[in-house]
């Protein structure tokens, strides 16, 4: 089903927002891929004459969903100190926000490119991705966020033998409601 | 049981070396996250060291004393016993420093258990190294 005309809103209720990092290091063997979903935000698509996305999340709303690989189990604790060392010790609370330069559907209204700036740790840097456009109308699409360009230094522990990659997935998953 | 071997330069006399490294008030707070928390001898004192695991910390809490000493050869064994201040889990060790002008050799045997062994020996390990190697590091600033 291609996607129209309009003005689609999306969060919580209708979409998910999810990071996906993954381990590195000389120990990367001891620690976990995570799966976070980020649980307060808000998009917004326009298409038609002038075109255009925005998207604004709240780096303090972040929850592990899943953590997979690692050598010990990862308990309760450790899915309840992750996001207190995202806020801590990573983002600082510090603003989260995208905004479109470029939005420019195919005719077909099948996928949807989108170049912009994303503002995040205080910094603004290039970002550009897709959406795609399902058969259920459901869109997707997903960006590749290297943490060092925003001035963020990846996270490390076990004396640096442990480190999250720098390269950080952000997918977007919704439903266009129709 | 883990064995490592390390070197470390300090640049200066084996004298002063030697001092410093049985100065346990200088000498434990070269290793990342260790702190003296009380003396109870000249060769001993009660310490501990959090060790970042991830998003969560182990504390290993534990004595530091300085087991033997050779002050004509300038060779020290410092033994370390310590226990997860969380969990059932120790961390032991005996690290034997050879001392010569200008620096000086570190042999480590370690045997660790609980959460932090549940890594595996392979990454306990490459931790360790990266531990002794960082330690080693901050010796040549003592």
């Amino acid at each position: 089903m291609p996607i129209g005309t309009g003005t689609y809103v999306f969060g919580p209720d209708n979409a998910t927002l999810t990071v996906r990092t993954k381990k590195g290091g000389a120990a990367a063997k001891a620690g976990h891929d995570l799966e976070i979903e980020v649980q307060k935000w808000e998009a917004r698509l326009e298409l038609g004459e002038v075109s255009s996305a925005s998207l604004t999340a709240d780096a303090r709303s972040f929850k592990v969903i899943a953590a997979t690989g690692g050598a010990a189990p990862f308990g309760a604790e450790e899915k309840a100190a992750i996001p207190q060392t995202i806020d801590e010790e990573i983002l600082k609370g510090t603003a989260i926000e995208f905004q479109s330069s470029r939005v420019e559907a195919d005719r077909g209204g099948h996928s949807v490119a989108i170049d912009g700036e994303l503002e995040m740790f205080g910094e603004r840097r290039p970002v550009s991705f897709s959406l795609n456009v399902g058969f259920d109308g459901r869109l997707s699409g997903a960006a590749t966020v290297t943490q060092t360009r925003w001035g963020i230094e990846p996270y490390t522990a076990l004396f640096g033998t442990l480190r999250v990659a720098d390269d950080v997935i952000v997918e977007i998953r919704a439903s266009t409601g129709s | 049981m883990i064995e490592l071997d390390h070197t470390f330069s300090t640049g200066k006399p084996t004298d002063y070396n030697w001092e410093a490294i049985l100065d346990l008030d200088r000498l434990v707070p070269c290793v990342e996250g260790g702190s003296v928390l009380e003396r109870t001898g000249p060769d001993e004192a009660k310490a501990e060291i959090a060790v970042k695991m991830g998003a969560m910390s182990l504390t290993f809490r534990g004595t530091v004393v300085i087991a033997e000493r050779d002050d004509a050869e300038h060779r020290a064994v410092v033994r370390v016993k310590s226990r997860d201040t969380g969990g059932s889990g120790y961390a032991n060790a005996d690290v034997t420093f050879t001392l010569s002008d200008g620096g000086g050799s570190v042999h480590t045997a370690a045997q660790i258990s609980g959460k932090a062994a549940s890594m595996g020996e392979g990454v306990v390990q490459t931790v360790l190294d990266a531990l002794i190697t960082d330690f080693t590091q901050k010796l040549a600033a003592i």
